[in-house]
């Protein structure tokens, strides 16, 4: 395989999870109330209970619905002032996370 | 001749001491204007200077004379202390010396910490700033390890694990060095920790006693606790650094909010949560204490400065200790003994009708009964208090506390929550009070009379609450920061701001004043940072992040 081949296999294997990511799966019900639950304990205190009056925090009522692997990012390995909660969170609590973000409190 | 004399007796003084700082040193240090020794510029923590020079009619010539880069983005909340001409400072990343008469830095020594301990800190990574003894300059490290290094060169001499991070533990707060022991304070009452002061041998590190606030089963207190394990979460956080008086041998420390805040699990008065301890530096033996807040529940920390200071009350000169709460009494005890002499309101209350002086306990509102009941009530003092951690000064000569105060209510409702280790574990939800009117500043500065709680004269400072601490000198002043970076000169008999001058970010940290060389001196050290950040976002988003030191002195 020439060196340019790979680097675009390289490039392929590392964009197409990441791409795979951004797919939007149905939330289920119960995904979304674990997201409110595990949002109200750990998040709330900076971001507003049920994500209203964020005041400092990012407003994530504004986040882009279809930029899923942004916030497993910036979860995951903290932005700015939001330390990083990959050490604590599982996987399918960061997921249970953005469900109930794109999905939570539109009712 | 009068600089000259200065100096020459600055030269006489600092040069027999070389770099050991004595305990005599420490014991004197609010009398020695040369030197700033202690959180506080003293240990009585009046943040009181005697040098006038910087006065009500030169400070107009007040101009900075060198800004120093700190080497971090996250803020900058400390108090500097300076020795022999070297100034240390302290942030969440480094230790770092600096050289007086240019502001050159001697050195900078890292700290190292796991990034992911941000989970475990409430408010912003932050430190309070060092403590210095016998050659050696201590801090406390975000991942709650105490830390030991050599004033000369920075080069680490010991490092202590206080607590593991990962339990919700960590240490923002200045260590204290009180007849020869270093005392260290810690945070975590938001993540279900037990509380408790540490004590080690500064010379060695060796850890001496350890002081839990809040009783163990069949401890003194332990029986206003249910009956279960909510004593291991109950919070009782020790957060800033306590004062002491020498003569008494006492230190006076404040403890903070009881956890969680929602005190539906934990009836009784849960000692010694929101109490002040008095305690015997050498072995942690509790003289006597004061719980302000019995079975508190609205984050009411006592932690933040204890001052001591000595009052005229009818007619008696007696030795006092003072406290602006969060929940918006004044505190005045007798230092010697815990015996309650005032309680009065600073700031509009609504928790509580009054301080019951009798029993010394606050006598609990309507506004109290419907949050314990489940309802979503306007509270005054907002959760955040009618004072912070910003930390205020007494002007002995006037018997008057000068403050940065708040004026703001919140909607606070509880809400369940379950305990698992190293978790936020507060069960209360926090919203912008309703109400506001837009033109309401919240953040003030006031001068008060501790005895009445009320002002002399009270000036609003900010439309946002405000972290800078107060310093009073005998000039006559007040200096002070604001959020978006001004530094003040206040008139300390009017309120008007005779000076001030625009730094470089936020100002939410603890000037000082000394002399170099028979000059005076005022530094503070700037980065705007702190839970104000995350709080007060879109009114600071334009305040540029990095921390600096700035120095000034008259033209």
């Amino acid at each position: 395989m020439t060196m340019k081949r790979l680097v675009w296999w390289a490039a392929l294997a590392v964009m197409a999870p990441a791409a795979y990511a951004d797919m939007e799966d149905t939330p289920s019900p119960e995904q979304i109330k674990r997201g409110a639950a595990l949002y109200a304990q750990h998040c709330a205190a900076c971001h507003g209970p049920r994500m209203a009056d964020p005041e400092g925090a990012f407003d994530l009522r504004k986040f882009p619905p279809d930029q899923r692997s942004r916030f497993i990012n910036s979860v995951t390995n903290g932005k700015n002032s939001m330390p990083p909660w990959g050490g604590l969170f599982k996987r399918e609590e960061i997921d249970s996370l953005w469900a109930y973000v794109v999905a939570g409190e539109k009712k | 001749m009068k600089r000259l004399a200065l100096a020459i007796a600055a030269v006489c003084l600092a040069v027999p001491a070389a770099h050991a700082q004595t305990q005599a040193e420490l014991n004197d240090d609010h009398k020695s204007p040369e030197n700033v020794l202690t959180y506080g510029m003293g240990y009585s923590q009046q943040r009181y200077s005697t040098l006038k020079d910087i006065n009500r009619s030169s400070v107009k010539r007040l101009k900075p004379v060198w800004a120093t880069a700190l080497s971090s983005n996250y803020g900058e909340q400390g108090q500097p202390l300076v020795y022999n001409g070297v100034m240390y400072v302290a942030n969440a990343e480094h230790t770092i010396a600096i050289d007086i008469e240019t502001g050159r830095q001697l050195w900078r020594t890292p700290v190292e910490f796991d990034p992911q301990v941000g989970r475990v800190i409430c408010c912003g990574f932050s430190n309070k700033g060092p403590a210095i003894y016998n050659g050696k300059v201590f801090r406390g490290t975000l991942d709650a390890h105490v830390v030991a290094l050599d004033a000369k060169t920075g080069k680490q001499v010991w490092k202590q694990k206080v607590a593991e991070w990962k339990e919700g533990f960590s240490i923002t707060s200045a260590p204290l060095v009180a007849n020869g022991v270093l005392i260290t304070g810690m945070s975590g009452a938001e993540f279900g920790v037990r509380g408790f002061l540490d004590a080690y041998d500064p010379d060695t590190g060796k850890h001496l006693w350890r002081r839990y606030t809040i009783p163990a089963p069949g401890e003194p207190g332990s029986e206003t606790w249910p009956k279960d394990d909510s004593w291991k979460r109950g919070g009782g956080s020790t957060w800033i650094t306590g004062s002491y008086d020498p003569e008494l041998d006492l230190v006076y420390w404040g403890i903070g909010n009881a956890g969680p805040w929602n005190p539906g699990g934990r009836p009784g008065d849960n000692l010694y949560t929101a109490s002040v301890i008095a305690l015997k530096p050498k072995t942690g033996e509790v003289a006597w204490h004061y719980q302000l807040v019995p079975n508190e529940m609205f984050d009411l920390d006592a932690t933040w400065e204890w001052i001591l200071g000595d009052l005229t009350i009818n007619g008696q000169k007696r030795k006092t200790v003072m406290h602006m709460s969060r929940g918006g009494f004044l505190y005045v005890l007798d230092r010697t003994n815990g015996k309650l002499l005032a309680a009065e309101p600073f700031e509009k209350v609504n928790w509580a009708t009054h301080v019951d002086m009798k029993t010394g306990r606050p006598v609990e509102s309507d506004v109290s009964r419907r949050v314990r009941a489940g309802e979503e009530v306007e509270l005054w003092p907002g959760q955040w208090g009618a004072k912070n951690w910003a930390h205020a000064a007494f002007n002995p000569d006037t018997g008057l506390l000068y403050a940065n105060t708040m004026h703001q209510a919140r909607m606070v409702k509880f809400v369940p929550v379950e305990y698992k280790v190293g978790q936020r574990y507060v069960g209360l939800e926090n919203s912008p009070w309703k109400e506001r009117p837009k033109d309401l500043p919240i953040g003030h500065v006031e001068a008060i009379d501790p005895m009445t709680g009320k002002p002399k004269w009270r000036a609003p400072i900010m439309d946002i609450p405000h972290y800078s601490a107060v310093l009073a000198t005998a000039g006559g002043l007040l200096f002070t920061g604001k959020e978006t970076g001004e530094f003040l000169a206040i008139d300390a008999e009017t309120g008007k701001t005779l000076w001030q001058f625009q730094t470089s970010s936020g100002i939410n940290a603890q000037p000082i004043t000394y002399t170099h060389k028979g000059r005076q001196y005022v530094s503070i050290q700037v980065g705007l940072g702190g839970v104000n950040v995350a709080r007060m976002g879109p009114q600071l988003a334009n305040v540029p992040r990095g921390g600096s030191v700035w120095t000034f002195a008259l033209d």
